[in-house]
């Protein structure tokens, strides 16, 4: 498959104007300015630019988590910037799986219960649950580490229990902020050929990234400064 | 250094205000009921030992069997105390008094119209006030009662009846029997709260002996038992065995009664040991000093837990300062000059938040204690070491939790679930609930057993009934007296009895089937009305136009029919009581006339003739039961104008049967009312302690909360999760403190022969009640966090 065919073509996610204040009681940062993004189901797009540029910021309004000050965000045709809480929730939870530079997995639990989570959370009866989190683990190759805790575990097996927690639910879009920047080159090479295995299996990626390398794994570059988009490379 | 530890505390008070307000009010309070019981505790075991020669005092006690009984008098007769004396030499000096039995009216004769019934008289032996340590302010100790007629006056008495002049050689009035005029020779001090011998007025015993009462007082020409509490003053505190193994030798020769024996009382002890009188607020002190430690405990461990919690947000400091070369010690120090500080604003404002609350507990104890007691060396010392513990304990587990942290693992922010001791903190949240739940369901238990003293059928109708004391002052008005109260409009039957119902009884000496066996029973004075005015119902009543009052004669209840061998429906039979025999005429029903702690005993009621009612030595009382809707207050000035008709100088008085009988229960009340403060106390308490220790646990769990949030958790299913782990703590402290609070509970209840059974639904709402407090106080942390952004708290990393 050639890179430059991606998925069935349609949009999955189309911004526009999108605006995003932070006020302090000093200041008043402009985290997005009139952005506007169109993404079509089945690309990998890599987000890129300086610190403090607002990447973080739209990956959270694209995942959902926080909402835009202005501007419309569009998901499957569907209008969800003023959407309640709950209603991204519920959207969130059966579309979008995330996977955090810092891998974000809870202590307290094992490897097997961080991957069931969403699963819980979206009321799959347990033994399904059983079979797909061992699937998952299976082909992430972890299986082994099923019952050890995440302290037990390296950086890069510790990233990839976060991706099987993120596909587990079979989303449609994988959010990933920094995926290897905790990494070293060998483990996070590990990760992104993960990523391109998703993708090119059908999941939507949107992952912001620091490491023009990684970046090389995707379809296509968005380069934020300011909160605005600067320029977008198309990788052959 | 410790300068720069105190200005870092200090910051860290400032900056986490919410927290620094629940610890340090948390041990306030705690130390507030703990110094209160304290004083009040320290204050009973006082007294008494003010005087100098107080290990050296002794009161000799007397016991003996009488029908089977066994009886302990701690008055002597008149004659006993120098016969002691004479006899033993062991007794360097003794001393007796005699507390006039009720109030008598005074008056300065220059303004003869302002006339006070006073109450606490006392007659004492002319030494008084140099065999104990009572201080005079004016007259000398060893010559002011060495005449008759001579008297000497509490300050406050001074006050009142002479103002700002000097008494000494002025004249007083003090009605007895008879109007005396006394002259005052000094003043003492008002006695001390921690006194058992009370004074307003104290005149010498060769007062008493001119009076025509005297007789009646005095008693026996030998060693027996009076109305004169005994005070040998002994060469050595440990004469006491040798005494009374002479004294009871002596007793030997006593055929009156059976097994005669001395006991010797301490001075000191006489207040806490003694079972006369008004007992209500010793029965129950064992109890405060336990309940006193377990809410200092309490709040001690609520600082330990909530410091230790909040102390991990302080692992990064610690590790800082460890990486700069700070050792454990240093740090050690450190947390505990921190700890020294809270617990010392703590006591502060405990001892603040006591002071203000010291009028409100005293009122309910219905005490007094001198404000010099409470600035003695002894309470400031106690005080001084309670600070001392409390900051002994308040610093040490915190201050060796934090300065065990590694400063590796604490820099790099992992502070991992096991440190800051995770364990020790569930089972003090365990501990402060288990406590709690406990002192709840007590409470309840108290509560619903006074609840059934109050309106337990006791066959007694005692619901508006007036009681009035009619004293010996009365002389031969008292039938008259009765005639008019009758004849009021408001009234629906006067009977008279010769004690106040529930205050008194005497005992009857029956024969048994042999000689030598005595029943004794108790005995109920009253007239041909008693019975109808209180209600009682006949288990088998009289036959038709018999009488029922006369000597021959007598009415017992069911529970006589037995001890007296009487055949089943004794209606007719004969007893014999002393040299007389008697028929029973009736039989009542069982009904309590004493206090419910006891079993319905055997009982006679005697009815008399009208004209042996009033008692020339101590009156009588008028049982006036009140017709419904009349207004009362008007009733009651109708009926003191009738009685001032006939007796003008003493006052007129009254108590409610009702309410009599609920004073039975003085030392349950008291109880109850202060059990259920210090019950609020503890769930106050525990409650700010798991508010404390939620918001902590939960503020480690953020990150937690967000990444299940991110992953679709809900708020109920974030509220659950967090509210689980404490709701098994508080499960687990239901379970523990339920037996011990049911086996306390159960023991308390064998004190009292008419009880309520300890029920499950008394452990199930006391459990609830803590799982409801639990729920709330957690689910507003959970929610709290659960409806942050879990944006924010995955960014800050
Ligand atoms: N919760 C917040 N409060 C205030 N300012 C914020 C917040 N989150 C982000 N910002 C600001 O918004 C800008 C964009 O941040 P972010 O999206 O995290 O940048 P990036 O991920 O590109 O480094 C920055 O200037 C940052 O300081
Ligand atoms: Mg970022």
């Amino acid at each position: 498959m050639s890179k430059n065919e991606v998925g069935d073509g349609s949009t999955m996610i189309k911004i526009t104007d999108l605006e995003k204040f932070y006020r302090t009681e000093e200041v008043e940062t402009i985290a997005l300015n009139k952005l506007s993004i169109e993404i079509k189901t089945g690309e990998f797009v890599a987000i890129m630019g300086p610190s403090g540029c607002g990447k973080s910021t739209l990956l959270n309004i694209l995942g959902m988590l926080d909402d835009p000050d202005e501007g419309s965000y569009v998901f499957n045709g569907i209008e969800v910037a003023h959407f309640t809480e709950r209603k991204r929730a519920d959207l969130r939870k059966h579309n979008i799986g995330f996977v955090f530079q810092s891998f974000n997995l809870i202590d307290e639990l094992t490897v097997f219960e961080n991957v069931e989570l969403p699963l819980i959370y979206t009321g799959v009866p347990s033994a399904e649950r059983v079979k797909r989190v061992e699937e998952v683990l299976d082909k992430m190759q972890i299986m082994h580490r099923r019952n050890h805790y995440p302290q037990q575990l390296s950086g890069g097996q510790q990233q990839r229990v976060a991706i099987a927690r993120a596909v587990v639910n079979k989303p449609k879009l994988i959010l990933a902020d920094e995926p290897t920047g905790n990494l070293d080159s060998s483990n996070g090479n590990d990760v992104m050929e993960l990523l391109t295995d998703l993708n090119e299996q059908g999941t939507t990626i949107i992952m912001v990234t620091h490491s023009e390398h990684d970046a090389r794994y995707s379809h296509r570059i968005i380069r934020l400064l300011d909160g605005q988009s600067v320029m977008e490379n198309i990788m052959i | 250094m410790i300068f720069n530890y105190i200005k870092i505390a200090w910051r860290n008070l400032v900056k986490q205000k919410l927290f620094s307000l629940i610890n340090i009010t948390g041990l306030a309070v705690g130390l507030a009921v703990c110094m209160m019981i304290m004083m009040y505790v320290t204050h009973e075991s006082s007294y008494d030992r003010f005087h100098k020669n107080a290990e050296r005092i002794f009161n000799p006690h007397v016991g003996f069997k009488m029908g089977g009984t066994s009886v302990n008098m701690a008055f002597m007769s008149y004659a006993a105390a120098d016969i002691m004396k004479q006899k033993q030499p062991a007794v360097a000096d003794y001393n007796r008094t005699m507390a006039y039995f009720k109030p008598v009216v005074a008056s300065n004769p220059e303004k003869p119209d302002s006339k006070y019934s006073e109450s606490k008289l006392l007659f004492a032996d002319a030494n008084f006030f140099n065999f104990f340590s009572f201080k005079l302010v004016s007259g000398n100790a060893s010559t002011v009662l060495n005449r008759p007629f001579t008297v000497v006056l509490s300050e406050d008495m001074s006050k009142k009846y002479f103002g700002d002049e000097n008494p000494i050689g002025k004249l007083i009035t003090l009605k007895t029997d008879s109007a005396f005029t006394y002259q005052v020779t000094g003043v003492a001090q008002n006695n001390p709260s921690n006194s058992s011998i009370e004074f307003n007025f104290v005149t010498s015993n060769l007062s008493l002996l001119t009076m025509k009462e005297a007789k009646l007082y005095t008693g026996a020409k030998e060693i027996s038992f009076g109305n004169f509490s005994v005070y040998l003053l002994l060469n050595h505190a440990s004469d006491t065995v040798a005494l009374r193994r002479s004294l009871d030798l002596m007793a030997k020769h006593d055929k009156t009664f059976d097994n005669v024996h001395y006991y010797l009382a301490a001075l000191p002890d006489s207040h806490l040991k003694s079972n006369f009188g008004d007992s209500s607020n010793t029965k129950y002190l064992k109890i405060f000093p336990l309940v006193a430690i377990l809410i200092l405990l309490l709040a001690l461990v609520n600082y330990m837990s909530l410091s230790t919690a909040r102390a991990t947000l302080r692992a990064k400091e610690v590790g800082v300062r460890k990486v700069a070369g700070a050792s454990r010690k240093t740090i050690a120090t450190q947390f505990y000059v921190e700890s020294a500080m809270f617990a010392t604003i703590s006591f502060v404002l405990g001892y603040l938040l006591c002071y203000a609350f010291k009028p409100w507990f005293l009122n309910v104890l219905q005490l007094k204690i001198d404000d010099t007691f409470l600035y003695s060396p002894t309470v400031l010392i106690l005080l001084f070491a309670l600070l001392i513990l409390t900051i002994l304990i308040a610093g040490s587990y915190p201050s060796l939790v934090l300065s065990a942290f590694k400063p590796v693992a604490t820099l790099k922010g992992k502070m991992g679930k096991s440190t800051g001791g995770v364990v020790v903190r569930k089972v003090f949240t365990t501990l402060q609930f288990a406590i709690s739940v406990g002192l709840i369901i007590c409470g309840i238990v108290i509560d619903r057993q006074l609840y059934y003293f109050r309106h337990v059928d006791t066959g007694v109708s005692r619901e508006n009934v007036v009681m009035i004391p009619v004293h010996n002052t009365f002389g031969n008005n008292y039938l008259a007296f009765r005639q008019d109260v009758k004849s009021l409009s408001g009234i629906e039957s006067a009977a008279t009895s010769h004690y106040p119902m529930f205050k008194g009884y005497d005992m009857n000496q029956f024969t048994g089937k042999t000689k030598d066996e005595n029943i004794m029973l108790a005995s109920l004075l009253g007239d041909d009305q008693y019975i109808k005015t209180l209600g009682l119902k006949w288990k088998y009543a009289p036959a038709a136009g018999e009488k029922l009052a006369g000597t021959d004669r007598i009415v017992i209840n069911e529970a006589a029919i037995e001890k007296l061998h009487l055949p089943a429906n004794p209606i007719g039979s004969y007893a014999q009581s002393g040299n007389q025999k008697v028929r029973v005429i009736g039989v009542l029903k069982n009904f309590n006339f004493s206090s419910l702690q006891s079993d319905i005993s055997g009982m006679v009621l005697n009815v008399e003739p009208d004209q042996y009612l009033f008692s020339p030595r101590d009156g009588c009382n008028l049982y006036a039961r009140i017709k419904p809707y009349t207004n009362i207050p008007t009733l009651l000035q109708k009926m003191e104008a009738i009685y001032k008709k006939y007796d003008k100088d003493t006052p007129f008085e009254y108590t409610f049967m009702d309410d009599a009988f609920n004073a039975q229960y003085k030392a349950e009340d008291r109880l109850a009312s202060i059990f259920s403060v210090f019950t609020y106390i503890t769930i106050i308490l525990a409650t700010l302690g798991l508010f404390g220790l939620a918001a902590f646990t939960i503020e480690q769990r953020t990150k937690e909360i967000g990444i299940r949030k991110v992953l679709g958790a809900s708020l109920v299913s974030i509220n659950t999760l967090l509210s689980r782990d404490f709701l098994v703590l508080v499960v687990l402290s239901i379970t523990i403190a339920s037996p011990i609070a049911w086996w306390a509970m159960h023991k308390w209840l064998e004190g009292f022969a008419y009880r309520i059974t300890i029920s499950w639904w008394m452990f199930a709402v006391a459990g609830l009640a803590a799982i409801i407090t639990a729920i709330v106080t957690v689910s507003y942390h959970a929610i709290k966090a659960g409806i942050a952004n879990p944006v924010d708290s995955l960014r800050s990393e």
